[in-house]
């Protein structure tokens, strides 16, 4: 299993043991996490599944694709240079075995 | 099996006598075959182990289906409905949980004449992973960047032609949906899908004559043939243009789907479901904003002084006066939705124009047309894989231009009580003529 932690502004955390391949979208989506939207179903069709990843976690992650980027560029809450990724495109396991995220105050 | 199919596709694909798509209650289990949940308490409900509302009405629903809606979000949200031999799932909640499973709850809806009326499933009737490989063909011409930056001059060019149009008829004649909204939407997918040379009346016969075969259940052979002369008709134009745009790619749909590498049937199927989906819902966006803001002034006028609130007007509408009032799905197995089992096999109609009004949702003012409230997830244009396409392409086409461009040209603008308009349908509801005025 991986670890997911979703931190909301508020100071609450959701913290979610999955399995490994899942993404932050579909764990946040199927145990009801609040903030994140996933309206298009992981096709970087949508920004509504925006995180910030918390620095220490960003090495481990892949690079941002070009469909990512560009929807990047269309996120509700502002977009970090660094921090910024549709939670669709990150998937536990296979060397990221826990990642902590912020959940933006905006998704729609 | 008795062939009564009553939920076939609108656009023209399955429906006819043979398409076995719903099975019955009594087909699929045996009477009382599990303990009733939540039940009516009549007689006749006591037999099926799930909520029946055999109330529904469909032509009730045609001439306004939004009380029904009430009804059934507040008794029996998750419910058969026998006119229609669905379950319909009207609350949001259990519209969203349907979504979210593509492998219960599928799309793939049954129907073997689907196959006969286009050659090939289109996407919105996979499930994924085979649905991905279509969708990803198209996902990329329909982003966000490439809209603003190919497409958006050319819906401006669109909006400007047919504004003409409207001026020449003058407020004492002009019907929005008739002179601007039907030609507006439709030149648009002309050139978003890179259709060349299809005039709009054309794009309309087609999706015209592909709605009537959806209505053929009694197989009336002078309207297959009208359908099939259609497809052919768009088959031979795609048997150019996809060798064309192979060698000469550009930002459109079709080009887009011709350097995919998916077969021929595969990418007319697709262009055939954009023309039948992509068409009626952007033109029935024009008129009912038109039609809410004229009935919401106070609302319109801090737009008129804001074009920053142009998107929300958008979003509202298309939560408040939904174009796809209902959707299809089936489920693969026994399963339990809000509560109530459901058998396998079960045709599953997504009350998307309900669960936009849900108060379980948007709260309170779940009915009231309102710019200004919170910013909540809709369902207007489904969610989940299937998630519309177009969604980016009609916000800016509709939402950013046709609409914005159309009460700077026309001071006042505003629908023309003095002459009658008219609503049809619910599983696609929109507005058929609308007289409109201006100063
Ligand atoms: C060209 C491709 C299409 C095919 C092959 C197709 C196929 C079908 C089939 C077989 C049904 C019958 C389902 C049942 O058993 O109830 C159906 C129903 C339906 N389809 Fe389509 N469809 C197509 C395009 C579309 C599009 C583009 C939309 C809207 C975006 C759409 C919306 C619907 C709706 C709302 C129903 C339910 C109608 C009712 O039950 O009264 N279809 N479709
Ligand atoms: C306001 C306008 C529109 C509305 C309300 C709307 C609504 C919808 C809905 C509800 C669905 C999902 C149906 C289902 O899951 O069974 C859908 C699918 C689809 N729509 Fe739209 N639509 C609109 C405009 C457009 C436009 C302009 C296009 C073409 C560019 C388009 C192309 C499609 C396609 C290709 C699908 C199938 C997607 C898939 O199966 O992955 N739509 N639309
Ligand atoms: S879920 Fe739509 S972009 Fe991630």
């Amino acid at each position: 299993m991986a670890k997911i932690s979703f931190h909301h502004s508020d100071g609450n955390v959701d913290v979610l043991d999955v399995d490994p391949g899942t993404s932050l979208m579909r764990a946040a989506v199927t145990n009801g996490v609040d903030g994140i939207v996933g309206e298009c179903g992981g096709q970087a069709m949508c920004a509504t599944c925006h995180v910030y990843v918390r620095p220490e976690y960003l090495d481990a992650l892949p690079e941002i694709g070009e469909d990512e980027e560009e929807m990047l560029e269309c996120t509700a809450g502002p977009r970090d240079e660094t921090r910024s990724r549709l939670g669709c495109q990150i998937t536990v396991g296979d060397g990221l075995e826990q990642i902590e995220v912020d959940v933006p105050d905006d998704q729609i | 099996m008795s062939a009564t199919v009553e939920g076939r596709c609108p656009f023209g694909f399955g429906g006819d006598s043979d398409s076995t798509s719903v099975m019955t209650p009594s087909q699929n289990l045996g009477t009382q075959a599990m303990a009733p949940a939540a039940l009516p308490a009549t007689e006749s409900a006591a037999r099926v182990p799930y909520p029946v509302a055999d109330w529904v009405d469909p032509a009730a629903l045609i001439s306004d289906p939004y009380p029904t809606y009430e009804r059934l979000r507040r008794e029996a949200p998750v419910a058969w409905v026998p006119a229609l031999k669905k379950f319909l799932v009207t609350s949001y909640a259990g519209c969203h949980a349907v979504e979210l499973d593509q492998e219960i709850f599928s799309a793939n809806v049954s129907g073997a004449t689907m196959n006969r009326a286009l050659g090939a499933q289109p996407m919105l009737r996979k499930d994924d992973p085979d649905h991905a490989a279509d969708r990803a063909a198209i996902n990329p011409v329909l982003r966000p960047k490439n809209i603003k930056e190919a497409w958006a001059p050319v819906f401006e060019r669109n909006a400007r032609m047919y504004l003409d149009v409207l001026e020449e008829k003058g407020p004492g004649q002009a019907d929005l949906n008739r002179d601007y909204a039907a030609p507006v939407a439709s030149q648009n997918l002309i050139d978003l899908l890179g259709l060349k040379d299809v005039r709009v009346e054309q794009m309309r016969r087609w999706s015209h004559d592909f709605i009537a075969g959806a209505g053929n259940v009694l197989d009336d052979q002078a309207i297959w043939d009208r359908c099939e002369a259609s497809r052919a008709e768009l088959d031979a134009i795609l048997d150019e243009l996809i060798p064309f745009y192979q060698q000469h790619p550009n930002a459109s749909m079709t080009s887009a789907l011709a350097n995919s590498g998916l077969p021929f049937d595969n990418v007319a199927a697709n262009v055939k479901l954009t023309i039948s989906g992509g068409m009626n819902e952007p033109q029935h966006m024009v008129t009912n904003i038109v039609w809410a803001l004229s009935r919401h002034t106070e609302q319109l006028d801090k737009v008129l002084h804001d074009d920053a609130l142009w998107p929300a007007v958008f979003d509202e509408t298309v939560r408040w006066l939904s174009p796809i009032g209902m959707y299809p799905r089936e489920t693969t197995q026994e399963t339990t939705l809000g509560g109530v089992r459901l058998p396998a096999g079960a045709g599953i109609g997504v009350v998307v124009a309900s669960a936009n009004r849900d108060v379980d949702h948007f709260g309170p003012t779940a009915g009231e047309f309102d710019i200004f409230r919170p910013k909540t997830s809709h369902l207007a244009f489904g969610s989940g894989v299937h998630l519309c396409a177009g969604h980016w392409a009609a916000k800016t086409s509709i939402g950013q231009i046709a609409v914005p461009l159309a009460y700077q040209r026309f001071p006042g603008l505003r629908t023309d009580e003095t002459r009658p308009e008219t609503w049809d349908g619910w599983v696609f509801r929109g507005i058929t003529s609308l007289p409109v005025t201006w100063n």
